[in-house]
Protein backbone atom coordinates (compact mmCIF):
# COMPACT_ATOMS: atom_id res chain seq x y z
CA UNK A 1 0.00 0.00 0.00
CA UNK A 2 2.72 2.52 0.55
CA UNK A 3 3.33 2.63 -3.59
CA UNK A 4 0.55 5.40 -3.73
CA UNK A 5 2.44 9.02 -4.90
CA UNK A 6 0.70 10.64 -1.83
CA UNK A 7 2.72 7.70 0.92
CA UNK A 8 5.68 7.79 -0.94
CA UNK A 9 5.71 11.73 -1.14
CA UNK A 10 5.37 11.80 2.37
CA UNK A 11 7.88 9.55 3.69
CA UNK A 12 10.62 11.16 0.74
CA UNK A 13 9.21 14.48 2.62
CA UNK A 14 10.18 12.70 6.20
CA UNK A 15 13.01 11.25 5.04
CA UNK A 16 14.74 13.78 3.04
CA UNK A 17 14.08 15.79 5.91
CA UNK A 18 15.70 14.28 8.59
CA UNK A 19 18.63 13.19 6.26
CA UNK A 20 19.29 16.84 6.04
CA UNK A 21 18.72 17.99 10.19
CA UNK A 22 21.23 15.03 10.53
CA UNK A 23 23.69 16.22 8.01
CA UNK A 24 23.33 19.97 9.27
CA UNK A 25 23.58 18.38 12.97
CA UNK A 26 27.84 18.71 13.24
CA UNK A 27 27.48 22.25 11.61
CA UNK A 28 24.77 23.33 14.57
CA UNK A 29 27.33 21.73 16.90
CA UNK A 30 30.13 23.63 15.77
CA UNK A 31 28.05 26.48 15.48
CA UNK A 32 26.63 26.31 19.27
CA UNK A 33 30.33 25.79 20.81
CA UNK A 34 32.58 28.05 18.77
CA UNK A 35 30.36 31.15 17.66
CA UNK A 36 31.75 34.45 18.21
CA UNK A 37 30.38 36.88 15.89
CA UNK A 38 33.01 39.29 17.49
CA UNK A 39 35.93 37.45 16.58
CA UNK A 40 37.72 37.71 13.03
CA UNK A 41 38.94 34.13 13.19
CA UNK A 42 39.08 32.12 9.95
CA UNK A 43 37.02 29.37 11.68
CA UNK A 44 33.97 32.31 12.75
CA UNK A 45 34.52 33.51 9.32
CA UNK A 46 34.18 29.86 8.08
CA UNK A 47 30.67 29.09 10.09
CA UNK A 48 29.35 32.43 8.81
CA UNK A 49 29.50 31.37 5.48
CA UNK A 50 28.45 28.03 6.19
CA UNK A 51 25.06 29.22 8.43
CA UNK A 52 24.17 30.57 4.70
CA UNK A 53 23.76 27.85 3.43
CA UNK A 54 22.67 25.28 6.36
CA UNK A 55 19.76 28.03 6.92
CA UNK A 56 18.91 27.99 3.75
CA UNK A 57 18.90 24.27 4.03
CA UNK A 58 16.76 24.29 7.29
CA UNK A 59 14.29 26.71 5.53
CA UNK A 60 13.64 24.24 3.00
CA UNK A 61 12.76 21.40 5.46
CA UNK A 62 10.59 23.58 7.13
CA UNK A 63 8.93 24.04 4.02
CA UNK A 64 8.76 20.84 2.99
CA UNK A 65 7.29 19.82 6.62
CA UNK A 66 4.72 23.02 5.75
CA UNK A 67 3.37 21.28 2.74
CA UNK A 68 3.83 17.47 4.08
CA UNK A 69 1.30 18.81 7.31
CA UNK A 70 -1.55 19.14 4.52
CA UNK A 71 -0.49 16.28 1.82
CA UNK A 72 -0.84 14.01 5.21
CA UNK A 73 -4.56 15.54 6.11
CA UNK A 74 -5.48 15.24 2.15
CA UNK A 75 -4.13 11.52 2.23
CA UNK A 76 -5.82 10.56 5.00
CA UNK A 77 -8.68 11.65 3.76
CA UNK A 78 -8.44 10.22 0.05
CA UNK A 79 -7.11 6.68 1.54
CA UNK A 80 -10.58 6.35 3.35
CA UNK A 81 -12.29 4.64 0.52
CA UNK A 82 -9.69 2.11 0.60
CA UNK A 83 -11.03 0.50 4.19
CA UNK A 84 -13.76 -1.14 5.51
CA UNK A 85 -15.46 0.82 7.85
CA UNK A 86 -14.11 3.95 6.78
CA UNK A 87 -16.07 7.22 6.32
CA UNK A 88 -13.47 10.08 6.32
CA UNK A 89 -9.86 10.49 7.60
CA UNK A 90 -10.45 8.96 10.82
CA UNK A 91 -11.21 5.68 9.58
CA UNK A 92 -8.12 5.50 7.72
CA UNK A 93 -5.99 6.77 10.21
CA UNK A 94 -7.43 4.54 13.23
CA UNK A 95 -6.94 1.46 10.71
CA UNK A 96 -3.57 0.57 13.48
CA UNK A 97 -2.27 2.81 16.24
CA UNK A 98 0.26 5.20 14.18
CA UNK A 99 -2.06 6.87 12.31
CA UNK A 100 -3.27 9.46 14.94
CA UNK A 101 0.57 9.78 16.55
CA UNK A 102 1.48 10.14 13.04
CA UNK A 103 -1.14 12.99 12.08
CA UNK A 104 -0.37 14.94 15.99
CA UNK A 105 3.55 15.20 15.14
CA UNK A 106 3.11 16.45 11.33
CA UNK A 107 0.74 19.09 12.85
CA UNK A 108 3.76 19.81 15.75
CA UNK A 109 6.14 19.83 13.17
CA UNK A 110 3.94 22.03 11.16
CA UNK A 111 4.19 24.51 13.91
CA UNK A 112 8.02 23.93 14.95
CA UNK A 113 8.61 25.22 10.92
CA UNK A 114 6.69 27.97 11.33
CA UNK A 115 8.79 29.00 14.38
CA UNK A 116 11.81 28.66 13.35
CA UNK A 117 11.57 30.44 9.98
CA UNK A 118 10.52 33.31 11.73
CA UNK A 119 13.20 33.13 13.98
CA UNK A 120 15.81 32.46 10.85
CA UNK A 121 13.31 35.51 9.19
CA UNK A 122 14.31 37.93 12.19
CA UNK A 123 18.11 36.62 13.11
CA UNK A 124 19.54 37.02 9.49
CA UNK A 125 18.03 40.81 9.89
CA UNK A 126 19.90 41.80 12.69
CA UNK A 127 23.58 42.81 12.44
CA UNK A 128 24.95 40.35 15.07
CA UNK A 129 23.20 37.35 13.92
CA UNK A 130 22.16 37.03 18.00
CA UNK A 131 19.52 34.30 17.77
CA UNK A 132 22.14 31.90 15.48
CA UNK A 133 22.91 29.21 18.67
CA UNK A 134 19.24 29.15 19.70
CA UNK A 135 17.97 28.09 15.94
CA UNK A 136 20.72 25.88 16.08
CA UNK A 137 19.96 24.35 19.32
CA UNK A 138 16.35 24.27 17.87
CA UNK A 139 16.86 22.58 15.28
CA UNK A 140 19.53 19.48 17.52
CA UNK A 141 16.32 19.93 19.82
CA UNK A 142 14.02 18.93 16.90
CA UNK A 143 15.59 16.00 15.07
CA UNK A 144 14.09 13.08 17.98
CA UNK A 145 10.63 14.95 16.27
CA UNK A 146 11.41 14.29 12.92
CA UNK A 147 12.95 10.66 13.79
CA UNK A 148 9.77 10.21 15.73
CA UNK A 149 7.33 11.56 12.68
CA UNK A 150 9.48 9.35 10.23
CA UNK A 151 8.90 5.77 12.34
CA UNK A 152 5.51 6.70 12.98
CA UNK A 153 4.83 7.19 9.59
CA UNK A 154 6.64 3.96 7.98
CA UNK A 155 4.54 2.32 10.92
CA UNK A 156 1.55 3.58 9.64
CA UNK A 157 1.82 3.22 6.13
CA UNK A 158 3.67 -0.32 6.13
CA UNK A 159 0.89 -1.21 8.78
CA UNK A 160 -1.78 -0.18 6.15
CA UNK A 161 -3.56 -3.41 5.66
CA UNK A 162 -7.19 -3.46 3.51
CA UNK A 163 -8.92 -6.15 5.20
CA UNK A 164 -9.03 -4.16 8.59
CA UNK A 165 -12.24 -3.52 9.80
CA UNK A 166 -11.90 -0.09 10.81
CA UNK A 167 -13.80 2.02 13.75
CA UNK A 168 -15.65 5.53 11.61
CA UNK A 169 -15.29 8.85 12.69
CA UNK A 170 -19.10 8.25 14.28
CA UNK A 171 -17.65 6.39 17.21
CA UNK A 172 -14.68 8.97 17.96
CA UNK A 173 -16.49 12.02 18.05
CA UNK A 174 -19.38 10.43 19.74
CA UNK A 175 -21.08 12.27 22.90
CA UNK A 176 -21.17 8.86 24.69
CA UNK A 177 -17.54 8.21 23.86
CA UNK A 178 -14.68 8.08 26.51
CA UNK A 179 -12.54 10.52 24.93
CA UNK A 180 -11.30 14.46 24.94
CA UNK A 181 -12.89 14.77 21.36
CA UNK A 182 -16.20 13.55 22.82
CA UNK A 183 -16.00 16.00 25.83
CA UNK A 184 -15.64 18.31 23.47
CA UNK A 185 -18.34 17.60 21.22
CA UNK A 186 -20.82 17.06 23.93
CA UNK A 187 -20.41 20.67 25.17
CA UNK A 188 -23.58 23.26 24.56
CA UNK A 189 -23.91 24.50 21.27
CA UNK A 190 -24.62 27.75 22.97
CA UNK A 191 -21.86 28.16 25.35
CA UNK A 192 -19.53 26.73 22.80
CA UNK A 193 -20.37 29.90 20.40
CA UNK A 194 -19.82 32.30 23.57
CA UNK A 195 -16.53 30.60 24.11
CA UNK A 196 -15.50 30.08 20.25
CA UNK A 197 -16.53 33.80 18.76
CA UNK A 198 -15.36 35.75 22.42
CA UNK A 199 -11.80 33.45 22.12
CA UNK A 200 -11.77 34.41 18.61
CA UNK A 201 -12.53 37.58 18.57
CA UNK A 202 -9.88 37.96 21.50
CA UNK A 203 -7.28 37.02 19.39
CA UNK A 204 -8.33 39.01 15.98
CA UNK A 205 -8.59 42.15 18.26
CA UNK A 206 -5.20 41.47 20.59
CA UNK A 207 -3.73 40.51 16.87
CA UNK A 208 -4.98 43.83 15.39
CA UNK A 209 -3.50 45.70 18.32
CA UNK A 210 -0.19 44.65 17.87
CA UNK A 211 -0.44 44.76 14.12
CA UNK A 212 -1.36 48.51 14.23
CA UNK A 213 0.91 49.09 16.83
CA UNK A 214 -1.14 50.36 19.47
CA UNK A 215 0.90 47.95 22.24
CA UNK A 216 2.98 49.99 24.51
CA UNK A 217 6.24 51.40 23.94
CA UNK A 218 8.00 48.92 22.04
CA UNK A 219 4.98 46.47 21.96
CA UNK A 220 5.79 43.81 23.87
CA UNK A 221 2.48 43.32 25.92
CA UNK A 222 0.51 43.52 22.85
CA UNK A 223 2.76 40.91 21.48
CA UNK A 224 2.47 38.19 23.81
CA UNK A 225 -1.16 38.70 24.31
CA UNK A 226 -0.92 37.80 20.46
CA UNK A 227 0.62 34.94 20.79
CA UNK A 228 -1.48 33.59 23.81
CA UNK A 229 -4.79 35.14 22.60
CA UNK A 230 -3.80 32.94 18.98
CA UNK A 231 -2.99 29.89 20.98
CA UNK A 232 -6.26 29.94 23.07
CA UNK A 233 -8.11 30.94 19.68
CA UNK A 234 -6.80 27.81 17.82
CA UNK A 235 -7.97 25.17 20.79
CA UNK A 236 -11.30 27.25 20.82
CA UNK A 237 -11.56 27.08 16.96
CA UNK A 238 -10.92 23.30 17.14
CA UNK A 239 -13.39 22.75 19.97
CA UNK A 240 -16.13 25.18 18.30
CA UNK A 241 -15.90 22.94 14.81
CA UNK A 242 -15.88 19.90 16.72
CA UNK A 243 -19.12 21.06 19.17
CA UNK A 244 -21.14 23.32 16.92
CA UNK A 245 -19.58 23.79 13.13
CA UNK A 246 -19.59 20.66 12.10
CA UNK A 247 -23.07 20.22 12.87
CA UNK A 248 -24.00 22.98 11.14
CA UNK A 249 -22.67 21.73 7.74
CA UNK A 250 -23.30 18.34 8.18
CA UNK A 251 -27.05 19.71 8.86
CA UNK A 252 -26.90 16.74 11.21
CA UNK A 253 -27.25 17.06 15.55
CA UNK A 254 -25.16 14.37 16.01
CA UNK A 255 -22.38 14.43 13.21
CA UNK A 256 -19.19 16.28 14.90
CA UNK A 257 -16.55 14.77 12.89
CA UNK A 258 -13.85 16.86 11.95
CA UNK A 259 -12.78 15.34 9.20
CA UNK A 260 -15.69 14.56 7.00
CA UNK A 261 -15.80 18.44 5.92
CA UNK A 262 -12.89 17.74 3.89
CA UNK A 263 -14.42 15.29 1.88
CA UNK A 264 -15.50 16.30 -1.91
CA UNK A 265 -19.14 15.56 -0.90
CA UNK A 266 -19.05 18.67 1.28
CA UNK A 267 -17.23 20.38 -0.94
CA UNK A 268 -13.65 20.62 0.38
CA UNK A 269 -15.23 22.90 3.12
CA UNK A 270 -13.20 22.21 5.93
CA UNK A 271 -10.12 22.99 3.74
CA UNK A 272 -11.66 26.72 3.62
CA UNK A 273 -11.79 26.42 7.28
CA UNK A 274 -8.33 24.76 8.30
CA UNK A 275 -5.81 26.61 6.50
CA UNK A 276 -6.78 30.05 7.50
CA UNK A 277 -6.95 28.88 10.99
CA UNK A 278 -3.29 26.83 10.79
CA UNK A 279 -1.98 30.07 9.35
CA UNK A 280 -3.18 32.79 11.71
CA UNK A 281 -2.57 30.42 14.73
CA UNK A 282 0.95 29.72 13.55
CA UNK A 283 1.31 33.26 12.53
CA UNK A 284 -0.08 34.67 15.82
CA UNK A 285 1.89 32.71 18.25
CA UNK A 286 5.39 33.41 16.49
CA UNK A 287 4.83 36.80 17.43
CA UNK A 288 4.33 36.00 20.48
CA UNK A 289 7.98 34.02 20.87
CA UNK A 290 9.72 36.50 18.95
CA UNK A 291 8.71 39.27 21.12
CA UNK A 292 10.31 37.02 23.97
CA UNK A 293 13.81 38.47 21.93
CA UNK A 294 13.24 42.14 21.31
CA UNK A 295 15.26 43.35 24.44
CA UNK A 296 18.49 42.61 22.82
CA UNK A 297 18.99 45.83 21.04
CA UNK A 298 19.89 44.54 17.18
CA UNK A 299 16.95 42.80 17.46
CA UNK A 300 14.23 45.36 18.34
CA UNK A 301 13.42 46.77 14.97
CA UNK A 302 14.02 43.48 13.47
CA UNK A 303 11.61 42.31 15.52
CA UNK A 304 9.19 44.73 15.65
CA UNK A 305 8.77 44.59 11.59
CA UNK A 306 8.30 41.33 11.54
CA UNK A 307 6.31 40.96 14.51
CA UNK A 308 3.32 43.29 13.18
CA UNK A 309 3.14 41.98 9.74
CA UNK A 310 2.68 38.75 11.46
CA UNK A 311 -0.01 39.32 13.24
CA UNK A 312 -1.26 41.00 10.57
CA UNK A 313 -1.99 37.91 8.82
CA UNK A 314 -2.74 36.59 12.41
CA UNK A 315 -5.94 39.50 11.70
CA UNK A 316 -6.43 38.06 8.40
CA UNK A 317 -6.22 33.87 9.25
CA UNK A 318 -8.66 33.91 11.96
CA UNK A 319 -10.93 36.69 10.41
CA UNK A 320 -11.40 34.42 7.22
CA UNK A 321 -11.98 31.50 9.69
CA UNK A 322 -14.24 33.27 11.40
CA UNK A 323 -15.90 34.62 8.65
CA UNK A 324 -15.96 30.87 6.80
CA UNK A 325 -17.32 29.34 9.82
CA UNK A 326 -20.08 32.01 10.45
CA UNK A 327 -20.84 31.86 6.69
CA UNK A 328 -22.05 28.10 6.81
CA UNK A 329 -23.34 28.46 10.09
CA UNK A 330 -25.62 31.46 8.05
CA UNK A 331 -25.84 29.03 5.60
CA UNK A 332 -27.45 25.89 6.98
CA UNK A 333 -31.00 24.56 7.12
CA UNK A 334 -29.95 23.35 10.82
CA UNK A 335 -31.52 24.86 14.18
CA UNK A 336 -29.79 24.62 17.17
CA UNK A 337 -30.44 27.78 19.05
CA UNK A 338 -33.80 28.96 19.16
CA UNK B 1 36.33 59.19 9.05
CA UNK B 2 38.32 55.26 9.63
CA UNK B 3 39.42 54.21 12.79
CA UNK B 4 41.85 51.36 13.23
CA UNK B 5 42.58 50.08 17.01
CA UNK B 6 44.63 47.36 17.88
CA UNK B 7 44.21 45.43 14.67
CA UNK B 8 45.65 42.04 13.70
CA UNK B 9 45.40 39.84 11.22
CA UNK B 10 46.58 36.21 10.71
CA UNK B 11 46.12 33.53 7.91
CA UNK B 12 45.83 29.81 7.96
CA UNK B 13 45.25 29.92 11.57
CA UNK B 14 45.79 27.48 13.58
CA UNK B 15 47.89 25.64 10.90
CA UNK B 16 51.50 24.98 10.75
CA UNK B 17 52.15 27.54 8.23
CA UNK B 18 50.26 30.45 10.25
CA UNK B 19 51.07 33.90 9.73
CA UNK B 20 50.21 37.10 11.29
CA UNK B 21 50.16 39.69 8.37
CA UNK B 22 49.47 42.47 10.57
CA UNK B 23 49.82 43.18 14.24
CA UNK B 24 49.01 46.10 16.45
CA UNK B 25 47.66 48.44 13.91
CA UNK B 26 46.35 51.85 15.18
CA UNK B 27 45.65 54.16 12.21
CA UNK B 28 43.32 56.82 11.89
CA UNK B 29 41.94 57.75 8.21
CA UNK B 30 40.82 61.62 8.76
CA UNK B 31 38.41 62.31 6.18
CA UNK B 32 38.45 64.83 2.87
CA UNK B 33 42.60 63.54 2.92
CA UNK B 34 44.58 61.42 0.59
CA UNK B 35 46.43 58.64 2.52
CA UNK B 36 49.47 56.31 1.23
CA UNK B 37 50.48 53.08 2.24
CA UNK B 38 53.62 52.52 1.50
CA UNK B 39 56.16 49.51 2.13
CA UNK B 40 57.99 46.49 0.51
CA UNK B 41 56.32 43.63 -0.48
CA UNK B 42 54.82 41.76 2.21
CA UNK B 43 54.90 44.51 4.62
CA UNK B 44 50.97 44.11 5.00
CA UNK B 45 50.16 47.19 2.83
CA UNK B 46 47.22 45.05 0.82
CA UNK B 47 46.17 43.43 4.14
CA UNK B 48 45.25 46.35 5.61
CA UNK B 49 43.67 47.83 2.51
CA UNK B 50 41.80 45.37 2.35
CA UNK B 51 40.51 45.90 5.97
CA UNK B 52 40.12 49.69 5.42
CA UNK B 53 37.75 48.62 2.91
CA UNK B 54 35.66 46.41 4.46
CA UNK B 55 37.09 43.44 2.23
CA UNK B 56 38.21 41.46 4.83
CA UNK B 57 37.75 41.14 8.75
CA UNK B 58 40.43 40.96 11.15
CA UNK B 59 41.44 38.78 13.12
CA UNK B 60 41.38 40.98 16.47
CA UNK B 61 40.99 44.77 16.83
CA UNK B 62 38.56 47.30 15.75
CA UNK B 63 37.73 49.03 12.88
CA UNK B 64 35.15 51.92 13.01
CA UNK B 65 33.98 53.81 10.31
CA UNK B 66 32.34 57.64 10.99
CA UNK B 67 32.70 56.16 14.70
CA UNK B 68 30.25 53.32 14.18
CA UNK B 69 32.45 49.88 15.07
CA UNK B 70 31.34 47.67 12.09
CA UNK B 71 34.98 45.42 13.01
CA UNK B 72 31.99 42.13 14.34
CA UNK B 73 29.62 42.75 11.31
CA UNK B 74 29.16 39.57 8.84
CA UNK B 75 29.91 39.82 5.35
CA UNK B 76 26.45 40.55 4.19
CA UNK B 77 26.29 43.71 6.43
CA UNK B 78 29.82 44.54 4.95
CA UNK B 79 28.61 44.28 1.72
CA UNK B 80 26.28 47.25 1.76
CA UNK B 81 28.14 49.47 3.57
CA UNK B 82 30.85 48.64 0.75
CA UNK B 83 28.33 49.62 -1.68
CA UNK B 84 27.18 52.65 0.32
CA UNK B 85 30.41 53.98 1.38
CA UNK B 86 33.61 52.63 -0.52
CA UNK B 87 34.53 52.57 -4.27
CA UNK B 88 37.29 50.50 -5.14
CA UNK B 89 40.75 50.71 -7.98
CA UNK B 90 42.18 47.71 -8.42
CA UNK B 91 45.46 47.06 -9.44
CA UNK B 92 44.62 45.04 -12.75
CA UNK B 93 41.53 47.28 -12.64
CA UNK B 94 39.30 43.95 -12.62
CA UNK B 95 36.77 45.30 -15.56
CA UNK B 96 34.54 42.92 -17.28
CA UNK B 97 35.70 41.99 -20.76
CA UNK B 98 32.85 41.86 -23.17
CA UNK B 99 31.06 45.11 -21.61
CA UNK B 100 31.47 48.53 -22.45
CA UNK B 101 33.12 51.08 -20.71
CA UNK B 102 29.72 52.10 -19.85
CA UNK B 103 28.04 48.65 -18.59
CA UNK B 104 31.50 48.26 -16.52
CA UNK B 105 31.10 51.67 -14.98
CA UNK B 106 27.00 51.18 -13.87
CA UNK B 107 27.68 47.78 -12.83
CA UNK B 108 28.39 48.27 -9.18
CA UNK B 109 25.47 50.39 -9.32
CA UNK B 110 22.76 47.59 -10.03
CA UNK B 111 21.84 46.26 -6.68
CA UNK B 112 20.99 50.14 -5.18
CA UNK B 113 17.69 49.51 -7.63
CA UNK B 114 18.50 52.89 -9.17
CA UNK B 115 16.63 53.62 -12.59
CA UNK B 116 19.41 52.35 -15.42
CA UNK B 117 18.27 55.87 -16.88
CA UNK B 118 19.71 57.58 -14.46
CA UNK B 119 22.63 54.94 -14.41
CA UNK B 120 23.63 55.92 -17.38
CA UNK B 121 23.28 59.99 -17.36
CA UNK B 122 25.77 59.36 -14.02
CA UNK B 123 28.04 57.36 -15.40
CA UNK B 124 28.24 59.51 -19.04
CA UNK B 125 29.33 62.64 -16.85
CA UNK B 126 31.86 60.77 -14.62
CA UNK B 127 32.95 59.40 -18.23
CA UNK B 128 32.87 63.09 -19.34
CA UNK B 129 35.22 64.42 -16.29
CA UNK B 130 38.11 61.58 -17.27
CA UNK B 131 37.89 62.68 -20.85
CA UNK B 132 36.56 59.20 -21.98
CA UNK B 133 33.10 60.67 -22.85
CA UNK B 134 34.27 59.26 -26.75
CA UNK B 135 35.06 55.50 -26.17
CA UNK B 136 31.50 54.95 -23.58
CA UNK B 137 30.38 52.40 -25.79
CA UNK B 138 33.84 50.55 -26.30
CA UNK B 139 34.46 47.07 -25.43
CA UNK B 140 36.87 47.95 -22.25
CA UNK B 141 39.18 44.95 -23.90
CA UNK B 142 39.64 47.60 -26.58
CA UNK B 143 40.75 50.54 -24.11
CA UNK B 144 44.48 51.46 -23.89
CA UNK B 145 45.84 50.85 -20.32
CA UNK B 146 45.33 54.58 -19.10
CA UNK B 147 42.11 54.55 -21.11
CA UNK B 148 40.79 50.93 -18.61
CA UNK B 149 42.29 52.53 -15.50
CA UNK B 150 40.01 55.57 -16.08
CA UNK B 151 37.16 53.52 -16.71
CA UNK B 152 37.94 51.57 -12.96
CA UNK B 153 38.14 55.14 -11.36
CA UNK B 154 34.43 55.85 -13.15
CA UNK B 155 33.20 52.70 -11.85
CA UNK B 156 34.64 53.20 -8.24
CA UNK B 157 33.04 56.42 -7.89
CA UNK B 158 29.42 55.25 -10.08
CA UNK B 159 27.88 54.98 -6.18
CA UNK B 160 29.09 58.42 -5.16
CA UNK B 161 31.31 56.54 -2.52
CA UNK B 162 32.90 58.84 0.47
CA UNK B 163 36.04 56.85 0.39
CA UNK B 164 37.92 55.74 -2.11
CA UNK B 165 40.40 52.90 -1.84
CA UNK B 166 43.33 52.15 -4.60
CA UNK B 167 45.79 49.22 -4.90
CA UNK B 168 48.81 49.94 -6.14
CA UNK B 169 46.79 52.35 -8.95
CA UNK B 170 49.87 53.24 -11.20
CA UNK B 171 51.69 49.81 -10.82
CA UNK B 172 50.55 49.07 -14.58
CA UNK B 173 50.69 52.66 -15.86
CA UNK B 174 53.79 54.22 -17.82
CA UNK B 175 55.35 57.75 -16.00
CA UNK B 176 52.86 60.11 -18.42
CA UNK B 177 49.42 57.77 -17.71
CA UNK B 178 50.49 58.04 -13.94
CA UNK B 179 51.03 61.75 -14.08
CA UNK B 180 47.30 61.32 -15.87
CA UNK B 181 46.14 59.19 -12.43
CA UNK B 182 47.90 62.09 -10.13
CA UNK B 183 46.22 65.08 -12.04
CA UNK B 184 42.74 62.71 -11.59
CA UNK B 185 42.98 62.50 -8.02
CA UNK B 186 43.92 65.85 -7.14
CA UNK B 187 40.24 66.81 -8.37
CA UNK B 188 38.54 63.77 -6.17
CA UNK B 189 40.73 65.50 -3.49
CA UNK B 190 39.93 69.01 -4.57
CA UNK B 191 36.56 67.61 -4.71
CA UNK B 192 36.60 66.68 -0.75
CA UNK B 193 36.87 62.51 -1.55
CA UNK B 194 39.17 60.71 1.35
CA UNK B 195 41.28 58.53 -0.42
CA UNK B 196 43.70 55.81 0.63
CA UNK B 197 46.25 53.81 -1.45
CA UNK B 198 49.22 51.77 -1.47
CA UNK B 199 51.70 52.40 -3.43
CA UNK B 200 56.00 51.78 -4.28
CA UNK B 201 55.68 54.52 -6.62
CA UNK B 202 58.43 57.51 -5.32
CA UNK B 203 55.94 59.33 -8.05
CA UNK B 204 52.73 58.87 -6.45
CA UNK B 205 53.63 58.79 -2.67
CA UNK B 206 55.78 61.90 -2.86
CA UNK B 207 53.59 63.90 -5.05
CA UNK B 208 51.96 67.17 -3.20
CA UNK B 209 48.45 65.39 -3.42
CA UNK B 210 49.29 62.83 -0.70
CA UNK B 211 48.53 64.57 2.37
CA UNK B 212 49.57 61.85 4.55
CA UNK B 213 52.42 58.73 4.25
CA UNK B 214 52.21 55.57 6.16
CA UNK B 215 55.16 53.34 6.16
CA UNK B 216 54.38 49.45 6.87
CA UNK B 217 56.85 46.87 7.40
CA UNK B 218 56.80 43.07 8.78
CA UNK B 219 52.53 43.75 9.79
CA UNK B 220 53.56 47.09 12.10
CA UNK B 221 53.17 51.03 11.02
CA UNK B 222 57.08 52.14 10.87
CA UNK B 223 56.29 55.73 10.45
CA UNK B 224 53.31 57.69 9.94
CA UNK B 225 53.73 61.34 8.69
Amino acid sequence: MIFQPAIIALLLAAGISLAMLLAASPFAVQVIRHWDIASGSERQLKLERLTYLFSTLVAFVCLVQILAALLFVFNADKMSVMFVGAMCAVGALNVNAFGFPALYVQLTLFFLAVLWLALNHVDSRARDYPLVRLKYALLLAAIPLFILSLWLQLSYFLGLKADVITSCCGSMFSEQADTLASEVTALEAKPAMIVFYGTLAAAIALSAWHWLGHGNERGNMSGYLTGLASLAGFVAAIAGILAFVSLYIYEHPHHHCPFCILKPEYDYQGYALYVPLFVGAAAGMSTGVLRLFSGRPSLAPVIDATSRPLAGVAVVGFGLFVAVATFMIWHSNLILLD
Amino acid sequence: MLELTNIRKAFNQGKHNEYWALSGIDLAIPAQQVTALRGPSGSGKTTLLTILGCLARPTEGRVRLKGEDISGLPERFLTDIRRRSFGFIFQQFNLIRGLSAVENIILPAYPTGQPRKDLLLKADALLADVALGHRRDAKVEWLSGGEQQRVAICRALINDPEILIADEPTANLDTKLSKEFLGILEKLADKGRTIVLTSHDPMVVDSSVVNRVVSLRDGHIVDAK
